[in-house]
């Protein structure tokens, strides 16, 4: 296919219907056709999703794909990307390289401006993962101050045409990964994964003896840290990466262990800023396979479930959030993304190209597409 | 990762046996065997057999009785069986210009065939018979899928050439079929082509842009493989066989309106497992990894052979018989298929795969 790097190539949702992948449009070469959108949302409602993906060629996008599993866009990305942070209205996307990337990609679907690129500061990387204010100004964006060796929030203003990086916040930790903004719109929740990186060495665990991961309520207005979780010290190795919200207001982490795999230490807890974190039991006869390791966490709308992916282990497990129980587990290889769909369904990307949609999780995952060629990348985020 | 771990493993065996100290196993011999012995030959199948399909179809369109019927019906069983054989190859001239999805749109759960067709039918789109407007329109409206649901009714009886709507839909067939031709005509010559994608498998180095070692190129055939029978067992499979027999769903078989699931997902094991023993991997496997091909290609066959033991519609057996404990022991033989090739072989081979599980974040 045709996309050149940080070029966008978007297709609007009528051509796609009469295209349906727009075969002709999509092979086109560098058609840089109208915004995703021109009236798409009034058009046809079909929500949406965005994932950072590698293609067929080899080179890295992030793809916009409706709830049909169909491909709607593509914006080529300098390298691989990671997580990405969605406007409050689903409107805007700030997109990050994957750790230790230093770039960042502002995406407005609905608009047909060339995204713009964002390059982190002098002495900062990014970690991959970011998040909006709540009135859709500000991006808080997890970056490495490599040289002091802290995990800051880049506070970015994205108001006007560009993206003016304003100030840092603290996070309290080493290799701040997934952050989430609180109801309240002034806390974040910052997962310090615990280890540290130095962009000399790339992707090399520099601390492994002395992580100390943990999970950061900061006050964004004073940057205090009001809270900060962490697990016991016998699992100071289970760097804490990813979270998600539940209904009831808790906060989920899943963790990646970077001690002796043997262990099957505990990998998923829940917590809330006054009640440290709880651990859930996973049965050996599903832990033995997971290596460890968890890639996604994401509540389903309701807020009722909260799925956790396990790519190494092939596995997505689902828990119910008023009870911490195991609700089920569903295979699936090389799976990491999920996202909620409908009313308390999940979507789940994998890294051959598969979307499978899981009513509950008791159901059998229908899959949705098989896009070929294609690697979904960790994570996928509803528009 | 029980993946990496065994890969990790076997590369140090493979590397003992293959190569000097320091050297990676060369396996452009496998890439090339694979090319010429399975992939040239079965995308030229292919196109030779979806060849039959304009004329079968026209015939049967112009002088509707039993033995144009037959013959289109074997005709088209003949067709998905060949593209069968070479739907895992989604790599390369299969998948550009979305050939895959126009040969077939599959998965369909939304039914947006089925929709679409409707609404173009409604429409009288008039160019719904012209071949090359059919190329542009929707990749859900010109295919194998889209024939199926114009030729065959909802209880499995061929319904092309009879009825009120007739000529319309006879018009759409013909296109369908050349268009389906069309396709494939042009994903065998491009893998006949030497200056074509099998160039870049075969000349996989550093400078390669596209396959930086011999080990990358006979991954992207390996992987294929392995991505092949998960579509066959976690898409074509187990939502058809739901969470027990009454809940099964037989129309979520792949070509199950045409009463081809059977022979349609048995064509594709029999692709996979004659990819693979093309390749020639075994003088590669240690003494302890040699046991691996004998065993896949007993499960292969086992496997097989029980689709091919399912007779008529499943559709209407599903319920009926041991058709669905039959298809329940299939899924458990493609699982087990994808875990020998998958941790087993590839790691005897120390081949990788996979994306978010080799290195996430």
């Amino acid at each position: 296919m045709l996309w050149t790097a940080t070029k966008r190539t978007a297709i609007n949702r009528r051509s796609f219907l009469a295209g349906l992948g727009g075969a002709a449009v999509l092979a086109g070469s560098g058609w840089n056709g109208p915004a995703l959108a021109e009236g798409l949302i009034g058009e046809i409602e079909a929500p949406l999703f965005a994932t950072a993906c590698k293609r067929a060629n080899g080179s890295y996008a992030l793809a916009i794909l409706d709830d049909a599993g169909q491909i709607l866009a593509e914006v080529g990305l300098p390298d691989r990307g990671h997580g990405m942070a969605v406007s409050p209205d689903g409107r805007k996307i700030m997109a990050f390289a994957r750790r230790p990337g230093t770039f960042a990609m502002l995406i407005d679907p609905y608009d047909s401006k060339e995204p713009l690129v964002i390059a982190s500061e002098p002495g900062r990387h990014f970690y991959g993962h970011g998040c909006f204010s709540a009135d859709g100004r500000l991006v808080y964006a997890v970056e490495n101050d490599y040289e002091r060796v802290r995990g800051v929030l880049g506070v970015y203003d994205v108001s006007g045409t560009g993206a003016q990086r304003i100030g840092e916040i603290e996070t309290g930790g080493i290799g701040p990964h997934d952050l989430l903004l609180m109801p309240d719109s002034k806390t974040m929740v910052i997962a310090n994964g615990g280890i540290q990186t130095d962009p000399g060495q790339p992707r090399e665990k520099l601390n492994i003896e002395s992580m100390d991961p943990s999970v950061a309520y900061l006050d964004l207005n004073s940057g205090d840290v009001l809270t900060q979780h962490r697990l016991s010290r016998d699992l100071h190795k289970l760097s804490l990466r990813h979270m998600a919200l539940d209904g009831k207001g808790q906060v989920w982490v899943g963790g990646q262990f970077e001690g002796d795999l043997q262990q099957m230490p505990p990998l998923v807890a829940r917590m809330t800023q006054d009640t440290g974190p709880v651990l859930t039991e996973i049965p050996d006869q599903l832990a033995s396979g997971l290596q460890s390791y968890i890639g996604s966490v994401v509540a389903n709308r309701t807020g009722d479930v909260v799925a956790t992916s396990a790519p190494r282990g092939g596995q997505v497990m689902f828990w119910s959030a008023s009870t911490g129980e195991l609700l089920g587990a569903k295979a699936v290889i090389d799976g990491c993304g999920l996202a909620p769909i409908d009313g308390s369904a999940f979507l789940i990307s994998d890294g051959l190209g598969g979307l499978r949609y899981l009513e509950e999780p008791e159901a059998v995952p229908d899959v949705l597409a098989q896009v070929p060629g294609m690697s979904f990348d960790n994570h996928m985020f509803a528009l | 990762m029980r993946l990496t771990l065994f890969a990790a493993l076997a590369v140090t065996t493979a590397v003992a046996l293959q190569a000097p100290p320091g050297q990676a196993a060369d396996f452009s011999p496998h890439v090339k065997r694979v090319l010429e012995t399975y992939i040239r030959p079965a995308t030229q199948a292919f196109a030779e057999t979806s060849a039959t399909l304009p004329p079968a179809a026209e015939a049967l369109c112009s002088a509707p009785s039993d033995q144009t019927r037959e013959a289109f019906a074997a005709s088209y069983t003949k067709t998905l069986e060949a593209l069968g054989n070479i739907t895992f190859l989604r790599f390369g001239p299969l998948i550009s210009d979305h050939r895959l999805e126009r040969l077939a749109f599959l998965p369909d759960a939304r039914n947006i065939a089925q929709r679409q067709i409707r609404k173009a039918l409604t429409d009288q789109d008039g160019t719904l018979g012209d071949p090359a407007a059919l190329a542009g329109k929707s990749v859900a409206l010109q295919g194998l899928t889209a024939l199926q649901l114009i030729a065959f009714d909802s209880d499995s009886n061929l319904t092309l050439g009879a009825g009120d709507d007739k000529e319309a839909l006879c018009a759409y067939a013909s296109a369908i079929t050349r268009n389906v031709a069309s396709i494939a005509g042009e994903i065998a010559a491009e893998w006949q082509d030497p200056k074509g994608y099998s160039a870049l498998l075969l000349t996989a180095d550093a400078g390669n842009d596209q396959f930086h070692s011999s080990k990358e190129a006979i991954e992207t055939i390996f992987n294929a493989q392995v991505t092949g029978l998960i579509v066959i067992k976690d898409q074509e499979l187990l939502p058809a066989l739901g969470t027990g027999k009454d809940k099964a769903k037989p129309n979520k078989l792949p070509f199950s309106r045409s009463s081809n699931a059977s022979a349609y997902m048995a064509a594709e094991l029999e692709g996979i497992r004659d990819a693979m023993n093309a390749a020639k991997f075994e003088p590669n496997l240690g003494s302890d990894a040699a046991w691996i091909p004998g065993s896949l290609n007993f499960e292969f066959g086992n496997a097989a052979k029980t689709l091919r033991s399912l007779k008529g519609p499943l559709r209407q057996t599903m319920d009926a018989g041991a058709t669905y404990d039959k298809l329940n022991l299939v899924a458990i033989q493609v699982n087990s298929l994808r875990d020998t090739m998958a941790l087993n072989l590839a790691g005897g081979l120390g081949l990788s795969g996979g994306f978010n599980a080799l290195d996430g974040d």
